[in-house]
């Protein structure tokens, strides 16, 4: 009698796996972090702007960011899970995927964030968002947008005295921070000139040219990750493709109510890393549902939230928020996958009350976005009229803290006839001064955009042509 | 249509002439059914007994005889090895190689002249069962108040290394289909179907050679997936119908080849199932081949018998295919007559442990529609499983297969429905 060898079967298994996986979700974002280096470090030292080290800063958070979280997971299974034998360390290591975190993180801030709050971020991520829950495959939350919150919420000021999300060449060029922040600043509805043509074209959103995060910006090379992830089946299309047809769709109908063209879904769909958010984080299988159908109602509400996080909160990205915000649903989203996995029609009336839900709650963000949005950047203090003159007193967020400023308008002309700086605090008033700025706005009032900033004061004499603009806004409204 | 091109590697054992391995010392015949109730034994120590002799009977709410596959004297009752991994009681008979066969077979005769009573005690007598490796008594499916409209015939064999149905279509094409013929003449049926997989020109070219005569038998091609054979996705496939439990419902019957082999000597020679054509195959078995084969032949001997195996590391004993197969520990195991297949193969399963990461690989390609991930996770909690369904498993394999982090998915479904089935009872 012979002995044989035993276990449970099939006794062929599949030659794919996790490691491949993890191996094509790299390869995917290799294009991605090149373009990156290009565009944040290569391009901008090309130009003459920083140094040599600075023209590899990508290159180097994403590294850092990998290494950060290697080391934090390994000092973690060393010390509270107490594997101490080198060889389970390393294998342990090996099939938890360690540096993912760091790595999306470093993808997902801005290129200013200085190393060590990167470093704080990485840890955050690996520690809080990734093995307190008991490690790979069991975190509910993605662990790089845990990381990544909480740098954004703790640490924004000094990542924004940096420069924020604009690298050396764009801090020089481009006056508005990032895309959506200037959506926000012009209360979300406005003219394709004031949206999309402070970065260039919609060409510059598809390419990546635009500021952003770090590895978010190319939609083009996400999309081309798109192909490949589903070419290597490392993930399915459902939530992908959902997801961004959801924001489409319903940025399409608010665009459509303001008499918008297409170029404004387009924009949503391009900007605030929506595409590499839909590509890479959304899709991490540890936090997403299993189900199809539990994808799709994910990928849903993925969408609906990004529309209602950037039109009513003042997190203009809205993606990273909403997938956070969704991860905590995954556990109710797939029992009720479960549930009608075997009968497609008990399906109709969650999906029925979810249809309604977003559409009402669109239609609501689509009329009342004007009104109910302010702008914080602006505000009228006060208003009197004398003698067909009309004064406003106004103040305006500047580089360093407010400008007060009475502006007077002539209410036979429409036209401002003197603007009284009131208060500033601003480093480079002087330089205003001696371009006699104040004189120019006035001189050029109806036709600003295209009046030059003066390079050294950018900011300040950018904050000072939006007072105006704004000023005579509220002028015309009232009128 | 769900389902996964596997890899096939059905060549190897596909040879021009079957041997046959009818000279075993002794047989094993097992005492179980395909639901493992053990049977009642209705012989003891020192009874001669012949070929087709009554050895056993179930005795639960079926009738199903079990025969003797070989003449000679009864030795005695031993536990061996059931190709579930189970050890089961056996008969156990010393052949006298006298081959004498138990003397009321009635003369041979017309293969369609019964009627459906008859003919459905006739399946009963012979001990017929679902040969294709269900085990379920075949006269239950005609035994039936409901109309029969369709014989459906499995010969796609979508596991992997299996080619036993497909040398029993090669060589015996004529009778099989004469077989459909006469189950269609008596059961009032009005079409029979021969489902067989794509691409094999071989089997084609058989069955159009007689086709002509039998104009109400088609011959159908399905995808070469798996499991295409599974019978709900059978039907879906060839008659685009959905059922509930049992294909009977729409009026089909779905018979595998073999077991329509087994109809035709039964109906022809009222000869029980005694023997079947079983493929020994797997890269350590020296020369892999389809071989006839007694019921109860210890495995030990068989392999003996066509050249042994190779030599080797954690070499596995398969009862079965690849996928749906049980690794046997040891090769005192009794061929029994659902078994269809015995794989020798090295262990190919030394995966490194990775944690599930919920990828939803097994969801997507479950043909039952189960989510074996969250069965997976949800194991215990009964109030969720009632969702989760998972008495429905087929037990495929597709899971543990696809899985990238090569966890035992399938063994944490088959887990959850045994708790399903404590709690329905």
């Amino acid at each position: 009698m012979n002995k044989f060898y035993h276990d449970n079967g099939p006794h062929i298994k599949s030659p794919y796996n996790t490691s491949k996986m993890m191996k094509h979700l790299i390869i995917a974002l290799f294009p991605i972090i090149i373009f990156s280096v290009y565009k944040n470090g290569i391009l901008p030292y090309s130009r003459g702007y920083g140094t040599l080290l600075s023209a590899f800063r990508p290159l180097i958070m994403i590294l850092l960011g990998m290494l950060t979280s290697l080391i934090s997971e390994t000092l973690f299974i060393y010390f509270v899970l107490k594997i101490k034998d080198k060889e389970k360390l390393i294998t342990h290591l090996k099939y938890s995927y360690a540096i993912f975190p760091g790595l999306f993180l470093a993808l997902t801030i801005p290129i200013n964030t200085p190393y060590s709050i990167l470093i704080v971020g990485a840890m955050v991520a690996t520690i809080i968002g990734k093995m307190l829950f008991g490690g790979f495959g069991f975190n509910i939350f993605n662990p790089a947008l845990v990381g990544n919150l909480f740098i954004i919420s703790a640490y924004y000021s000094n990542i924004a005295i940096q420069g924020g999300y604009l690298n050396k060449l764009e801090l020089d060029t481009i006056t508005q921070a990032t895309p959506l922040t200037n959506l926000q600043n012009l209360n979300y509805i406005d003219t394709y000139q004031n949206i999309v043509t402070p970065f260039g074209n919609l060409w510059n959103f598809l390419t990546g040219m635009i500021p952003g995060t770090i590895g978010e910006t190319s939609a083009i090379l996400c999309l081309l990750g798109l192909i490949y992830l589903l070419f290597t089946k490392v993930i399915t299309w459902h939530i992908p493709i959902i997801y961004l047809a959801t924001v489409f769709i319903l940025t399409s109908f608010i665009g459509y109510y303001h008499d918008l063209g297409i170029w404004y879904p387009l924009f949503h769909l391009l900007s605030g890393g929506l595409i590499f958010g839909a590509i890479f984080m959304a899709t991490d299988p540890v936090t997403s549902p299993t189900t199809p159908i539990g994808q799709a109602i994910y990928a849903l509400g993925l969408g609906f939230l990004t529309v209602i996080f950037r039109f009513l909160t003042s997190y203009p990205e809205g993606v990273l928020t909403a997938i956070l915000t969704m991860n905590m649903f995954v556990f109710i989203i797939d029992k009720l996958g479960v549930k009608v996995r075997f009968n497609l029609k008990k399906l109709s009336i969650p999906l029925a009350i979810l249809i309604l839900i977003i559409g009402t709650t669109t239609y609501y963000v689509a009329t009342n976005i004007n009104k109910k949005v302010t702008d914080q950047n602006f505000n009228v203090i006060d208003v009197t009229e004398i003698d067909n003159q009309v004064i406003y007193t106004v103040t305006h967020k500047a580089y360093h803290g407010l400008i007060k400023a009475k502006i007077e308008i002539d209410d036979n002309t429409g036209k401002i006839t003197t603007i009284d700086i009131l208060e500033q605090n601003e480093y480079v008033w002087n330089q205003i001064e001696e371009h006699n700025y104040i004189d120019k706005l006035i001189q050029q009032q109806h036709n600003l955009d295209d009046l030059d900033t003066i390079s050294g004061a950018t900011y300040t004499a950018n904050y000072l042509k939006q007072m105006v603009i704004k000023t005579l806004k509220e002028y015309s409204q009232n009128r | 249509m769900v389902g996964i091109k596997l890899l096939l590697n059905k060549k190897m054992s596909i040879k021009n002439k079957i041997p046959s391995f009818d000279k075993p010392n002794y047989v094993y015949i097992p005492l179980v059914n395909h639901t493992n109730l053990a049977c009642e034994c209705c012989v003891k120590k020192g009874d001669k007994v012949y070929k087709g002799s009554v050895i056993g009977r179930r005795n639960d709410h079926f009738q199903l005889p079990i025969h003797a596959s070989v003449s000679g004297t009864v030795v005695g009752i031993e536990e061996r090895p059931y190709l579930n991994g189970a050890l089961v009681k056996c008969v156990v008979i010393e052949n006298d190689f006298k081959e004498k066969v138990v003397d009321n077979f009635p003369p041979k005769k017309d293969i369609t002249d019964y009627t459906a009573r008859e003919f459905v005690n006739i399946l009963r007598d012979c001990g017929i069962v679902g040969m294709g490796g269900s085990g379920f008594p075949t006269y239950v499916k005609y035994d039936t108040k409901m109309p029969i409209n369709t014989i459906l015939v499995n010969g796609v064999e979508c596991e992997p290394y299996i080619t036993a149905d497909y040398v029993l279509m090669r060589d015996h094409a004529e009778e099989i289909l004469e077989c459909i013929d006469a189950i269609l003449e008596i059961t009032g049926a009005t079409k029979g179907i021969i489902a067989i997989k794509v691409h094999q020109p071989e089997i084609k070219k058989e069955f159009k050679k007689y086709m002509g005569t039998y104009p109400n038998i088609e011959l159908i091609e399905v995808a070469d997936l798996y499991p295409s054979g599974w019978e709900k996705s059978l039907i879906k496939q060839v008659l685009n119908i959905d059922y509930d439990k049992l294909p009977i419902e729409k009026g089909v019957v779905v018979n595998n080849v073999s077991t329509i082999y087994a109809i035709y000597e039964a109906l022809k020679y009222h000869k029980p199932v005694m023997e079947k054509i079983i493929t020994i195959t797997g890269d350590k078995i020296e020369k892999p081949q389809n071989v006839v084969v007694k019921i109860g032949t210890q495995v030990k001997d068989l392999i003996d018998y066509i050249g042994g195996i190779k030599p080797g590391n954690k070499i596995k004993l398969i009862a079965g295919g690849p996928m749906m197969g049980v690794a046997i520990l040891t090769d005192d195991l009794v061929v029994s007559n659902n078994l269809n297949c015995l794989l020798i193969m090295e262990n190919q399963n030394e995966h490194p442990y990775i944690e599930c990461m919920r990828c939803g690989k097994c969801v997507n390609i479950c043909p039952a529609k189960l989510s074996p991930v969250l069965i997976k996770n949800n194991v215990n909690n009964v109030e969720y499983l009632k969702y989760l369904q998972p008495e429905k498993c087929i037990e495929c394999g597709l899971c543990s297969y696809i899985c990238p982090s090569k966890v035992d998915v399938r063994e944490y479904v088959k887990k959850a429905k045994l708790k399903r089935g404590e709690k329905n009872e």
